[in-house]
């Protein structure tokens, strides 16, 4: 009779540790672990893999979500007061500065971190068969980033949120037929005001982060059940092209029982489908894999520390910026959309059409399609070397627009570098 | 792997007690300890002296809804209401004379400027980024009273009326919109107190538009020093901030010179004497604030017939502050008074007269005056237009007939360019017709064919 014994047996039920039952038993038996599998490839826990990108990635959405609640209880999303609010945060709230900032930087590093984690996966190849689909999630879910970044940006009712929303909210009226309704049922009016922050507040604590989450939730079931992370493309190179077997092709013709490995943890889908659901096995495979724990655990309780020790190295030092109360009559020159949408703003400067609706559209489509427009079945990137120069083409000209507007662009959207003052600019 | 993971998480366990040791000793705290060791120091008393030196700190603030402003001053400025820290150092020092502006009701910040949100020295004085209104300097917090006391006069601050009647008289409103009404070439001044701006600026502005902002097509209007620190004061007072029923109550000043100017405008002289001058039909007021009570007096001027009925006195719709004003100008009214109101009372005039008078009045009031000048002799430089200034009108009758004229200040007018390749005249005739109705064009037509030279015909 043991109640605190017992306590805990009825928590964790799994065998010790020390036994291998104990650490698949952790995994599988944890509601939290169990996307997890029990044993994962050596290879795919390499940092030059990955770089943990994803891991990364929603990490930071982790730290936004509990940031954000906690800005929450001192947040009132209507015109005055939600200023005052920030100064409350900066002045009177108990670490509200860096809770602030933290929020801050979080969404920003988000943003970059899901473009370079987009970037990796096609580099290596990872959107290919079988992860057609999941790539198409990935790509919303950059683009819900973009809309929780854009639409917490208004939140502070200073003259950048302001400005930037008013811009950027105009970028997107430019599509034809539908754009100025798209805008005018986002703003709830036809200017930015007081509707427009209650409907963007609604958006970014209650509508993105659902939506966040369950495609999320998907995204993650889906690396699973397309046979976990794709092989490191140093490992495709080793082997001939012919010796790859790819697998889940509707065009295979026999049915053909591939070896599964020992951890079948899957083996009830094999009988279903007929098919493993993994990508290639080979027979050094068994040497290959460790267990998850402590393998896998500790290198991402390691990403995932070190992602909050960089969100709060830099929330220590810079802090959010903050000007004066949104003020519809004074126009900012120049006015600037936030950073991530300032490629477009470049572009629209030089045609509306162009910047506003025909590169964003066909990029969107563009990324959409990839995975099922990609006629190559390698992975190597010796064999998709226009997959890859395009792609990177694609990356390059984005940031450097980026750059562009956020930094080379003065008063009146002329060409101004960074290291030049502008006096008088009033 | 574990050895890492391990030193990560000291590192975060050190940042975060970085965070909180940054959150952990405001400036404030130290203020507030000081101040209260100050109390502490002529305290006989050691059970007092010590209550007095572990007072809880907190961070006060006077809430001010019909302000719209939270001021957080007296965390720091803990004496301002305690005489004994008359000679206390700042940020102690206790505040002379601050009766009835007192913080509870007023704050800080409504006269003094500064951002009253603010828990540190730096942000709490505005004089950072993103701050519009930095603290005052001394010379020009008198300025602040005009953002209340908008109306009347304000005792001790000469330069607002001043600077107001300047504004009304120098044709600002040609050029500048206030409150709604006014010219567009200028910007918006309905709010140029709440812009950053300092008052050196604001002052060097209008010695000279240039000196501070270059290519500014602000004329220079040669104005004095003293006229100049007028328009400054009237500057910093215009911010058009809602003000709550309390303080739009007390807004007026009950003074007797406030008392003298509705006496004047309310024509009382016109039934009444004061010392046996002026009109015999109403009462004499000398010293008739020693027949009545104030009370008396003051329902007299709401109502009558209540006080004497078959008076033929009419009521006048006065607020409370004006009543008092034109009773505190009463207990000191003398016969002197009345023969200079006599004396001021402008004369009668024709008809023709008075369309006359009213277009120059429009003419200096619409800011004609800004571009055209004062003896409507031109003059103010407008690069690239014909003859690089703007036109005397002192002669337009040979060039165009009345209605021509009507027409260019119905409609506007583009000057005509001296050179195409250059950029466009800095000054344009704007077109008036959404700003005077048709009748004050038609006086503003017959003051400049009043004022019509002949050229000498050859």
């Amino acid at each position: 009779m043991n109640p605190i014994r017992d306590a805990w047996q009825s928590i964790f039920r799994r065998d010790p540790l020390s036994t291998d039952k104990g650490k698949s038993e952790l995994v599988f038996l944890n509601v939290w672990l169990h996307i997890h599998p029990a044993k994962v490839k050596k290879e795919n826990l390499k940092v030059k893999h990955t770089f943990y990108l994803g891991f990364i990635t929603f990490y930071l959405f982790l730290i936004l979500v509990t940031t954000g609640v906690a800005l929450m209880f001192y947040y009132r999303p209507h015109p005055p007061q939600a200023y005052q609010d920030m100064k409350d945060l900066e002045y009177v709230v108990y670490l509200g500065t860096f809770l602030r900032n933290m929020h801050r930087w979080a969404a920003h590093g988000m943003v970059i971190c899901v473009f370079l984690h987009m970037c990796r996966v096609f580099y290596t190849g990872s959107y290919k068969r079988p992860r057609q689909f999941n790539w198409v999630i990935g790509v919303f879910l950059f683009l819900l980033t973009l809309g929780l970044s854009f639409t917490g940006y208004l939140l502070p009712w200073d003259q950048l949120a302001f400005w930037a929303i008013t811009v950027g909210t105009n970028i997107g009226s430019y599509a034809p037929l539908v754009g100025g309704r798209i805008r005018e049922l986002l703003l709830g009016g036809h200017s930015v005001g007081e509707s427009a922050l209650l409907r963007f507040y609604v958006l970014h604590v209650a509508v993105l982060p659902s939506v966040m989450i369950l495609l999320t939730m998907v995204h993650f079931w889906r690396v699973r059940k397309d046979g976990g992370l794709s092989r490191p493309v140093w490992k495709l190179k080793a082997e001939s092209a012919a010796k790859v077997v790819t697998i889940g092709a509707p065009a295979e013709p026999a049915f053909r029982v591939v070896p599964a490995s020992k951890d079948k943890t899957y083996g009830l889908m094999e009988v279903v489908t007929g098919k493993p659901i993994f990508e290639t096995v080979s027979a050094e495979e068994e040497e290959d894999t460790v267990f998850s724990y402590p393998y896998a655990f500790f290198r991402e309780a390691i990403a995932l520390v070190a992602t909050v020790i960089s969100v709060m190295a830099v929330s220590l030092f810079w802090n959010a910026p903050l000007e004066e109360m949104a003020n519809p009559v004074k126009t900012p020159n120049p006015a600037k959309a936030p950073w991530y949408f300032l490629g477009l703003q470049e572009l629209v400067s030089h045609s509306a059409l162009l910047g506003g609706v025909v590169v964003p559209a066909l990029a969107v489509l563009a990324l959409v399609a990839i995975p099922y427009l990609d006629p190559n079945p390698s992975r190597r990137p010796a064999d998709r070397k226009w997959a890859i120069r395009a792609f990177a083409a694609f990356a390059i000209v984005n940031v450097v627009l980026i750059i562009i507007g956020t930094l080379f662009r003065g008063p009146g959207w002329a060409l101004v570098p960074p290291w030049v003052h502008i006096s008088g600019a009033e | 792997m574990p050895q890492l993971f391990f030193a990560l998480s000291l590192i975060a366990l050190a940042l975060m007690l970085a965070v909180v040791w940054q959150a952990s000793a405001p400036a404030w705290k130290t203020y507030q300890r000081e101040f209260h060791r100050l109390e502490a120091v002529g305290e006989p008393n050691a059970l007092t002296k010590n209550a007095m030196l572990t007072t809880p700190l907190d961070i006060r603030q006077v809430l001010l809804p019909g302000l719209q402003r939270v001021d957080r001053c007296t965390t720091c400025h803990l004496g301002v209401e305690d005489p004994t820290m008359r000679n206390a150092p700042q940020p102690f020092t206790f505040h002379a004379n601050l009766a009835p502006h007192l913080p509870a009701r007023f704050g800080c910040t409504v006269c003094h400027g500064g951002q009253g949100l603010a828990t540190d020295q730096q942000n709490a004085h505005g004089k950072v980024e993103f701050w519009q209104e930095p603290l005052l300097p001394r010379e020009y917090i008198r300025a602040s009273c005009g953002r209340c006391h908008k109306e009347g006069e304000v005792p001790g601050v000469p330069e607002l009326a001043e600077g107001r009647r300047l504004f009304e008289t120098q044709g600002c409103r040609g050029c500048h919109k206030l409150n709604g009404v006014g010219g567009s070439i200028g910007p918006d001044l309905t709010e140029e107190g709440a812009v950053r701006r300092f008052p050196e600026w604001l002052a060097r502005h209008f010695l000279d538009p240039n000196a501070v902002s270059k290519s500014s097509p602000m004329p220079n209007f040669h104005f004095t020093k003293e006229q100049a620190r007028a328009l400054t004061f009237y500057m910093l007072s215009l911010t058009s901030e809602q003000m709550g029923t309390y303080y739009s109550s007390v807004r007026l000043i009950p003074s007797a010179g406030y008392g003298r100017q509705l006496f004047v405008e309310k024509n009382c002289i016109a039934c009444h004497t004061i010392g046996g001058v002026g009109s015999k039909s109403g009462s004499d007021l000398l010293g008739v604030t020693k027949q009545h009570s104030s009370g008396w007096l003051d329902e007299q001027l709401v109502n009558p017939q209540l006080v004497y009925p078959g008076s033929s006195m009419p009521e006048y719709d006065l607020e409370t502050n004006a009543r008092k004003a034109i009773v505190t100008f009463m207990a000191s009214a003398t016969a002197e008074d009345a023969r200079s109101i006599l004396a001021g009372r402008a004369k009668p005039l024709t008809a023709q007269e008075a369309a006359i008078e009213a277009g120059k009045q429009n003419f200096a009031r619409f800011g004609c005056v800004g571009c055209h000048g004062i003896q409507l002799q031109g003059g103010v430089p407008n690069p690239n237009s014909q003859g690089g200034e703007v036109p005397s009108l002192l002669h337009a009758s040979d060039d165009y007939t009345k209605q021509e004229v009507i027409k260019i200040i119905q409609n506007g007018k583009a000057p005509p360019v001296e050179n195409s390749k250059k950029p466009a005249p800095p000054l344009y005739m704007p077109s008036w017709k959404n700003v005077l109705s048709e009748e004050d064009i038609n006086r503003v037509a017959d003051y400049l064919w009043s004022l019509q030279k002949k050229r000498d015909a050859w």
